[in-house]
């Protein structure tokens, strides 16, 4: 069973429709979590990866079961998952390594003993044999089989400084999110990069949305059918490889320029930022949003012009939202207070 | 006035002679006295003159080609054993009847393992030299296929249905998954540290890897190495089995019923310092048995008994019917046959903490070691006859086959593999490294701690008066002629003084090496001894662009400021090609407070990439790790003022390095601007 994204071919409404999630249900340190803040979230399998302030937190078989540095983790704090299609094996950002799990073993890779940049590993991903990371010192290429690193920084790739938030992979391209530096594209095959900045170069307001990515200020990247979707402190930008398209929260159904974590799964792209999730496929819009003072919350769908509400009770568990992750009809999404799940549910 | 005059020129004659002899004697009797450390050695120049040239017309004259049989087996019909002959890269195909070898099939360099398909129509073998796995047509007798893996593939077995070929490598420490339809490597998976066996299980669901080295911790924490467990209908790692204080998991084999998997191990003492040989305390050879019921435990059992120590097992096979297994044990020319339905009953009626106790108590093996079967030199790999009746025995120093009789449990005469019957110096001497007759009770062999002549990635207290001091890293021996002094200090002008009487009173704890024995084993050391092609890092003697700006980065005289360094603070004044070793003494700041203060024996670097751990004592687990945790003072190189790239750089450099051979060669090539 893959993911179950509605085709966006067929004559039902409701499967072209932006998904809706509903029963909501939250994972907080009582009731399983080793503490409250969830930085990321991957779904593997039959189980759910969760990285926390406190550890990698495993949801199988309805119980939860938290790995630390004493099992052999880099750091505690989790902040990025990967699971390598090729091996199964799963790869973790944290905040002091790269830590990869096989077969129950943790083995870390850390910038005193290889050849890695930095030891805060905002994002992980894997291509094929090579694993990518988008560190605090650049961004780098392990090759599992030598376990020979390459570095890039603002010294060998068009970067404006070597902080790296996002790395992602698809068609053989890798695409980094390098702060002040726009969009870094690496081309497997001719090894050589190539940068998307804003044309405008206003740091402030983006004039023209439409003319390129709309922010140098990139937090994050996913590539997903042909489509490379960048989040930035600014907004959201949406690339065909052709044109790119600007959205904001002022003009579009986006939660919040102010942008976490992008995910892209299918024609859609899950966005994380610090006033709830949101859920778009380009032109219609899903966003979650917690009540202020109470445990309940709601969607707001936008569809052009027309907004619309769904109310939930209990909603996700806090609007400041730094990872998702989707398989089949149930979401994921890590928040700086709990994790919660959601099941998509009839529009 | 004719003979006076030739009564005058004998005259003079004998008294140039006599002039010359003396004082010439004397200073021959000096020169070897101070070669050999000791006053007695016979003034015998052939001795190191002859027999330890190691290239050219004489070393290839003194010298034979032998054939070094290492894996083997046996067709469907049973007449017909394959034999890896590692020494000649062929597979010598031999008929059983008539005990000839009725053809020769070149294969890669230093093969290793070999498979055959169900129908018995195809062999496979790895070539732990050439990084690929040959695919042979047996009707032919040809290679048709070749397929690359990961850096030194060793042990060889194939999926349930044939679909996928798993590799070990061995050099990269991990797992070529090989889909036999693409004919090309799929994926590759990590395993443990240097693996090398592997095992399907009966139902086909699991494949087991064993290591050779144990994982890297620091000195003083006890030994773990690991097992991985691939789950192979995923072709995915699915468990790691620690296996507590063993290394050298050479081989394993699942029982046919499947209720055992059985490991061949050895249990070093490293911690221990290494005095204690006498009691039993340095190492201890046995198989682990992982259960694959109820529990699954890990159990460990002896091979070793009172007064009697079966060193190096290598090969671990069970009989067709399940009730026995066969262990070849290198170091003492041995198999010996377990009675594995002893093992079971010890297994179901023994508590753990008994069995844990037992697995130290070498009078417990008498239990379920039913006999002790002698074999040719150096035993290897194994294969029963197609009806369980015979085992035959890789008998690699020997260049023949071991027929074993499975009813009598007694040798049958020896396959001979046709190649030379002479024994070199150099094969003595090679026969006498991998034999623990040498030590206390046959307790270890100098192959156990230099497995394939190399290192085993062990640190260990070599203290003689002082106990606790100088911990060291076992040092790789790989192409070490010309490169005296040995041993971490220096202390050592030869391998004469290396290997002779100190060798036993502080490490064999026996009698020393007789004279010609000494001289066998350093001929073998210093000529018989290479490096593996580095085909990692370098396949093709071509620097990549970071190993070219690391090569750089190695030879340079000024700082990124700007700032010229110090002559003894440059890469290359210490570690000049081709050794990559000026043979003197230093001071790199990494002594510690256990070590006496001495300068350490500059190391040589050729295939530095394969000799984790580094450091004197092991203390750095990765290159980096030289300059990022113990290069703070820039007493090992001025490396402070590089960037993170740069000593990447420099490190992918480092990888590159290959045997001094091909170095002076490139070296040559790079003098005369021709590259």
């Amino acid at each position: 069973m893959g993911f179950t994204q509605p085709d966006k071919n067929s004559d039902d409404e409701e499967a072209k429709a932006v998904p809706i999630y509903g029963n909501w249900k939250n994972f907080t340190k009582e009731n399983g979590l080793p503490g409250n803040k969830t930085y990321a979230v991957r779904v593997d399998g039959d189980r759910v990866l969760v990285g926390t302030h406190e550890g990698l937190a495993v949801y199988e078989d309805g119980k939860w079961t938290t790995y630390t540095t004493e099992d052999g983790l880099s750091h505690n704090g989790v902040i990025a998952i990967d699971v390598s299609e090729l091996t199964g094996d799963v790869w973790l950002g944290t905040m002091g390594g790269l830590t990869r799990w096989s077969g129950g073993k943790f083995e870390v890779y850390d910038q005193l003993n290889s050849g890695m940049a930095n030891d805060l590993v905002y994002s992980v991903v894997c291509d094929g044999k090579y694993v990518w990371v988008a560190t605090g010192g650049g961004a780098g290429k392990l090759d599992t089989y030598t376990k020979e690193w390459e570095i890039f920084t603002e010294e060998n790739a068009p970067m404006h400084e070597p902080w790296t938030y996002g790395v992602c992979a698809g068609n053989n391209k890798v695409w980094i999110a390098a702060w002040g530096g726009g969009v870094i594209e690496y081309n497997n095959k001719t090894m050589h990069f190539r940068d998307y900045v804003d044309p405008d170069g206003n740091m402030e307001i983006d004039l023209f949305p439409d003319d390129g990515v709309v922010h140098d200020i990139t937090t994050g990247v996913s590539y997903s059918d042909g489509i490379l979707w960048v989040g930035t402190y600014f907004g959201l930008s949406r690339y065909d490889g052709v044109h790119w398209k600007g959205y904001f929260d002022h003009d579009s159904g986006l939660a919040s320029n102010f942008i976490n974590f992008v995910r892209a799964v299918g024609d859609y792209a899950y966005l994380c930022t610090d006033k709830g999730l949101s859920i778009t496929d380009g032109e219609s819009w899903v966003t979650y949003k917690k009540n202020e003072n109470d445990k309940n919350g709601k969607a707001i769908i936008t569809k052009g012009e027309t907004k619309t509400e769904k109310a939930f009770s209990p909603s996700i568990s806090h609007n400041f939202v730094l990872g998702v992750d989707v398989k089949d009809d149930v979401i994921w999404v890590a928040t700086s207070y709990g994790l919660s799940r959601g099941e998509r549910i009839k529009q | 006035m004719k003979t006076k005059k030739l009564y005058f020129i004998l005259g003079f004659i004998v008294v140039i002679g006599l002039v010359i002899y003396f004082p010439g004697r004397k200073a021959a009797r000096e020169h070897v006295n101070y070669m050999t450390a000791v006053e007695d050695h016979p003034l015998n120049c052939v001795s190191c003159h002859l027999h330890m040239i190691d290239k050219g017309p004489i070393a290839k004259w003194q010298n034979k080609d032998y054939y070094s049989p290492y894996n083997l087996v046996i067709s469907n019909d049973g007449k017909t054993l394959y034999v890896v002959a590692q020494d000649a890269d062929k597979l010598l195909v031999v008929d059983v009847e008539s005990k000839e070898v009725k053809q020769h099939i070149q294969v890669g360099d230093f093969p290793h393992s070999i498979i055959l398909s169900k129908d018995g129509k195809t062999a496979y073998v790895s070539n732990q030299w050439a990084d690929n796995v040959m695919i042979v047509d047996l009707a032919k007798g040809q290679v048709t296929d070749t397929i690359s893996t990961g850096n030194g593939p060793s042990g060889i077995t194939l999926s349930s249905d044939e679909t996928f070929l798993y590799a070990v490598n061995t050099f990269s420490s991990d797992l070529t998954v090989i889909d036999l339809n693409r004919k090309q490597e799929v994926k590759r998976l990590p395993a443990g540290f240097n693996p090398a066996g592997i095992s399907l299980s009966p139902d086909g669901e699991k494949i087991y890897v064993s290591s050779r080295r144990g994982r890297m911790v620091p000195y003083g924490e006890p030994l773990v190495s690991e097992v991985t467990e691939f789950n192979s209908q995923k072709n995915r790692v699915s468990n790691i089995l620690g296996i507590d204080e063993a290394y050298m998991m050479e081989n394993i084999s699942f029982t046919p019923g499947g209720d055992m998997a059985l490991i061949s191990l050895i249990r070093p003492k490293n911690l221990v310092p290494m005095v204690q040989v006498e009691r039993g305390w340095m190492m201890n050879h046995g198989f682990a048995v992982i259960e694959q019921t109820g529990e699954q435990r890990i159990v460990q059992f002896l091979l070793d008994e009172p007064n009697s120590y079966y060193s190096d097992p290598y090969d671990i096979l069970v009989s067709k019917d399940g009730k026995r297994a066969f262990v070849s044990s290198t170091g003492v020319n041995r198999i010996s046959v377990i009675n594995l339905d002893s093992i079971r009953y010890i297994l179901q009626n023994y508590p753990e903490e008994e069995l844990a106790f037992l697995s130290y108590d070498l009078s417990f093996s008498r239990h379920y070691i039913e006999r002790r079967i002698p074999t040719g030199a150096a035993p290897k790999g194994m294969v029963l006859s197609a009806d369980g009746s015979r085992l035959y025995v890789a008998n690699q120093l020997d260049d023949n086959i071991g027929v074993i009789d499975l009813n009598t449990l007694e040798s049958l005469d020896p396959i001979d593999l046709g190649g030379t019957q002479k024994v070199t110096v150099a094969r003595k001497g090679r026969q006498l490294f991998v034999n623990a007759g040498g030590t206390f009770q046959n307790q270890y062999s100098c192959y156990t701690c230099h497995p394939d002549y190399h290192e085993d990635g062990l640190v260990y207290n070599m203290a003689g008066k002082d106990m606790g001091r100088n911990v060291t890293n076992v040092q790789s021996l790989r192409e070490i002629n010309h490169t005296a002094p040995f041993k971490w200090n220096g202390l050592n002008q030869s391998v004469y003084k290396q290997d002779g009487m100190r060798f036993s009173t502080v490490l064999t704890r026996t009698e020393a090496f007789s004279y010609p024995d000494l001289d066998a084993l350093s001929s073998f050391i210093l000529t018989g001894i290479k490096n593996p092609p580095n085909m990692m890092y370098n396949p093709k003697g071509e620097l990549t662009a970071a190993q070219l700006r690391g090569k750089e980065i190695f030879e340079r005289t000024v700082d990124n400021y700007g700032k010229e360094i110090p002559e003894k603070g440059r890469c290359v004044t210490c570690h000049p090609a081709p050794y990559y070793s000026n043979f003197s003494f230093e001071d790199v700041g990494t002594l510690s407070e256990s070590d006496d203060t001495i300068k350490f024996d500059t190391p040589h670097l050729n295939n530095i990439f394969a000799s984790a751990p580094y450091l004197h004592d092991g203390r750095a687990y990765t290159l980096e790790e030289i300059w990022t945790k113990y290069g703070g003072k820039d007493k090992h190189g001025v490396v402070n003022d590089m960037t993170k790239m740069q000593l990447n750089d420099l490190i992918a450099y480092l990888n590159s390095l290959g045997s001094a051979e091909l170095e002076a060669k490139e070296q040559e090539v790079l003098k005369a601007g021709v590259k």
